[in-house]
């Protein structure tokens, strides 16, 4: 590094990050135990998710049921009504012949 | 360092329970992930936590490595990201005092400015906490900056890379520190 331009308290800092240079070098292996509980969180994260996903394709599906049953009883009960008439009402249909719509 | 090691197989064979891949990957990620935690964050701060919580993002989004840079760029960012955010919890001292430092720290401010002989590891730990009690005064994205340039020795395009900043931004904020780091020092002089 050009020390010549710099300035006392420069030169000052970079010395300091020299001298402290061996406590930033990293790891080259994992500490002892590191490997084994990394990977045992790892497979409890992807349980739960899994888990997770699980429980939201239920509710999914079971939000889709329900959906069509509602569906399905909320048509029945309209063609119900649309036939359900009034004995009177339906005799005066059949002799006008009253489409229904 | 960045021996060629098959993410996709790996990512496959993970997501088919086989354990083996993981530890493949975690072997292979942890020295850079280390690099980085220690040089980015203070001393005292749960490196093995932070190494494992990077781990843990990677594993999630693993998927969405495309593999058209190395993995080691990719995994850097996630790294430098997460240190930033764990530096932006922490509070920035206002300034540093004589009086702030301890004993062995004051000696190493005094011996770094005779000049430089080979410390022994003890040595270094006391510099590296005095540079760490320094660097607690600047904003995490300044401290890793100047950690980048001064310690790393990456160049200004590199740093874009890894960071998303412009050049000229990062020019400016290089200077910013410099000068912040300039009056630091100045202060800790007249401060004795």
């Amino acid at each position: 590094m050009n020390t010549e331009n710099q300035s006392p308290e420069d030169q000052k800092w970079h010395a300091l990050l020299m001298r402290s240079t061996p406590s930033f070098t990293g790891d080259a292996t994992p500490p002892f135990g590191f490997l084994t509980s990394t990977l045992a969180r790892l497979k409890a994260e992807k349980r739960e998710r899994d888990l997770l996903e699980k429980i939201g394709f239920r509710a999914l599906f079971s939000s889709l049921a329900i959906l069509v049953a509602v569906g399905g009883f909320s048509i029945g009960i309209q063609l119900q009504d649309r036939l359900d008439f009034d004995p009177a009402v339906k005799s005066l249909i059949m002799a006008d012949d009253v489409p229904i719509s | 360092m960045d021996a060629p090691i098959d993410v996709a197989d790996c990512l496959r064979r993970w997501k088919q329970g086989d354990e083996s891949a993981a530890e493949e990957l975690i072997l292979h990620l942890h020295p850079i992930i280390s690099r980085i935690v220690r040089t980015h964050l203070p001393r005292r701060d749960h490196e093995d936590d932070v190494i494992q919580e990077i781990l843990m993002k990677i594993f999630s989004r693993l998927h969405q490595y495309k593999g058209d840079a190395p993995m080691s760029h990719w995994v850097s960012r996630l790294a430098l990201t997460t240190c930033l955010d764990r530096l932006r919890a922490q509070k920035i001292r206002p300034e540093v005092r004589w009086t702030d430092l301890t004993p062995e720290e004051s000696t190493a401010f005094d011996v770094a400015w005779l000049g430089s002989t080979s410390p022994d590891a003890t040595e270094a730990i006391h510099a590296r906490d005095l540079v760490d009690k320094l660097l607690s005064t600047l904003s995490p994205s300044d401290r890793s900056l100047i950690l980048l340039v001064d310690l790393e020795g990456h160049s200004l395009e590199e740093i874009a890379q890894s960071t998303g900043w412009g050049i000229s931004k990062i020019k400016m904020r290089l200077f910013r520190v410099r000068a912040q780091l300039r009056k630091m020092i100045q202060n800790l002089e007249q401060s004795k």
